[in-house]
């Protein structure tokens, strides 16, 4: 096609060819100005992070060959206190935002105002970190396990209904016609209209998060919650390494283990909820 | 260049059941062919194998000296650049805007890491767009050529998808059932722009269709298919009520007293109706 034609179509349809866009390029300078001021205020220099590269090697170089240690009935105890502490708190999470998601829910609640108070109340919750919520629990129902998982259930409550709540408004509205149009009440239009649409897309969420709490369960021990935590903490502080890189295995090996688990689960689960 | 695809007994079976069963043809370039049968009859394996989205177990294709069954590579996107795909649900990327859906049909020609990095990132020579917009005008579509795919009817996006099959300037259109999900005035349009394509643009078309009557009177070969074998191959004029019988296993227009009329029977009169 020759020159004349193209110039010929750009005249026709100037919105087809690219114009120079002079906002798209200040907002690029912009952006790359932020990121040099972050990297000078921060120090990131090349030389510091070569620095700190060798005193890592020599963190792992302590850490080889990796060792149980003589309280391994202790660490062991941990991680099933951590097991424990996300499953119970996701649990709890994944079923008290059930309602919270129904109340949430555009098609389910009309009701626009107690809807909007209702998410901005989450949107607070969601606001605070899981690590937080565990040292106000820890002052508020001691050292333990407990703590961890009021802290998992809250921080996770406000999230869960969210995503609940937005499976439920993108349920296809036809099926519960369907139901409304039989003469069911609103509550069974509920109950065989929508349950059935969105329970697996709730239990996908949920086993994701069991999945994402089993890793996070390891951490809240650090601040006094409970679980795997307190053990890696307390050998980091003695600086027994070998101890350290033994537990980073033993929780690698548990994450990986429950992400297949929670695989098979949510395979099993909404292949079977589809089908019937 | 133009040369006749030849497919020379083709195999290809999917467990127990043969999807294709020794097919061979010989399709000179500029033909206007349709296949028919009922689905399941292996239309649309042998049209994927051809475009090499398939492979079979036995058989080869060759075109103009060629072994299309042995490329690879460059060679093989090369193949498949020159023998354009339609397919029955569109396969536009729905978010992507109509102009850029017509000029992905350009994408192999970027050769060299500049011209693939500038595709990477999304851009497109001057020229592409003008002859992407010159497609389109041909069809009606330019009012449409800066919305997304996915805000356009069936038929608009059937065409759509005709206008990147031609700036892959191809020698053949292979057409998968292109019109079993459009309603009969669509289906017409987009019958029509295939013909349009293969006499102006002398493009050969194979296009494969569910039911005959689209076939008739498009199509000056029309290729009978069933169970995966060629069961008839002629002119609309030779295919007899008795040879349609003989494809589609049961009678197509007329179903006996008392039973229920086939899919294909009121396919047929919806067709007719248009």
């Amino acid at each position: 096609m020759s020159a004349d034609l193209v110039a010929a179509w750009r005249e026709r349809v100037p919105g087809a060819f690219p114009r120079p866009r002079p906002l798209r390029v200040l907002a690029w300078a912009g952006f790359a100005l932020w990121l040099g001021f972050a990297l000078w205020w921060f120090e990131a220099t090349p030389l510091r992070l070569w620095n700190g590269l060798s005193g890592f090697l020599v963190i792992i170089r302590l850490m080889i060959p990796p060792s149980p240690g003589e309280l391994w009935l202790e660490i062991l105890k941990g991680m099933g206190e951590s097991l424990a502490m996300a499953f119970l708190g996701t649990l709890l999470a994944a079923i008290l935002a059930v309602p919270l998601g129904l109340l949430g829910a555009r098609n389910v609640v009309t009701n626009a105002l107690f809807r909007f108070s209702l998410r901005r109340v989450l949107d607070g919750f969601r606001g605070v970190d899981q690590l937080i919520w565990a040292l106000a629990y820890v002052r508020a129902v001691g050292l333990g396990p407990l703590a961890g998982v009021l802290a998992i259930t809250t921080a996770d409550i406000a999230v869960l209904a969210k995503l609940y709540a937005e499976a439920i408004e993108n349920a296809e509205r036809r099926q519960t016609e369907g139901i409304a149009a039989a003469g069911a009440s609103s509550t069974l239009v509920v109950r065989f209209g929508l349950l059935p649409q969105v329970l697996p897309v709730m239990l996908g969420h949920a086993l994701y998060f069991l999945e994402s709490n089993t890793r996070s369960a390891t951490i809240l021990g650090v601040v006094g919650a409970g679980g795997i935590g307190l053990q890696i903490a307390e050998r980091i502080r003695v600086r027994h390494w070998d101890e350290v890189a033994f537990v980073i295995l033993l929780m690698v090996v548990t994450v990986a283990a429950m992400d297949w688990l929670s695989a098979r689960l949510r395979r099993r689960l909404i292949g079977a909820t589809s089908a019937g | 260049m133009n040369a006749t695809l030849e497919i020379q007994s083709l195999s290809r079976r999917f467990g127990n059941t043969a999807a294709l069963d020794a097919v061979s043809l010989s399709i000179p370039a500029g033909q206007m062919v349709g296949i028919i049968g009922r689905s399941g009859a292996g239309k649309s394996t042998l049209l994927r194998m051809i475009n090499r989205m398939a492979e079979p177990d036995a058989g080869r294709i060759v075109w103009g000296g060629q072994q299309v069954t042995a490329l690879r590579g460059q060679a093989l996107r090369d193949w498949r650049t020159g023998c354009a795909m339609i397919f029955q649900q569109f396969n536009l990327v729905q978010r992507l805007d109509v102009l850029t859906n017509v000029m992905i049909g350009r994408l192999n020609r970027r050769r060299g890491i500049a011209a693939r990095i500038t595709a990477l990132l999304g851009r497109f020579p001057d020229e592409d767009r003008a002859l992407a917009l010159s497609a389109l005008e041909r069809f009606d579509l330019l009012p449409t050529a800066l919305q997304r795919a996915e805000t356009l009817s069936g038929g608009q996006q059937q065409r759509v998808a005709i206008c990147r099959a031609l700036l892959q300037q191809p020698h053949t259109i292979l057409a998968d059932e292109p019109i079993a999900s459009l309603d009969p005035r669509n289906a017409r349009t987009v019958m029509e722009a295939l013909r349009t394509v293969n006499r102006r643009d002398d493009i050969t078309v194979v296009v494969n269709l569910h039911h005959l009557d689209a076939a008739r009177e498009f199509c000056g070969r029309i290729i009978g298919m069933q169970a995966g074998r060629v069961v008839f191959d002629g002119t609309p004029e030779q295919l007899t009520e008795a040879a349609a019988e003989r494809i589609y296993g049961a009678p197509t227009t007329r179903p006996a007293h008392g039973s229920e009329p086939t899919e294909d029977a009121i396919l047929a009169a919806r067709w007719a109706v248009a």
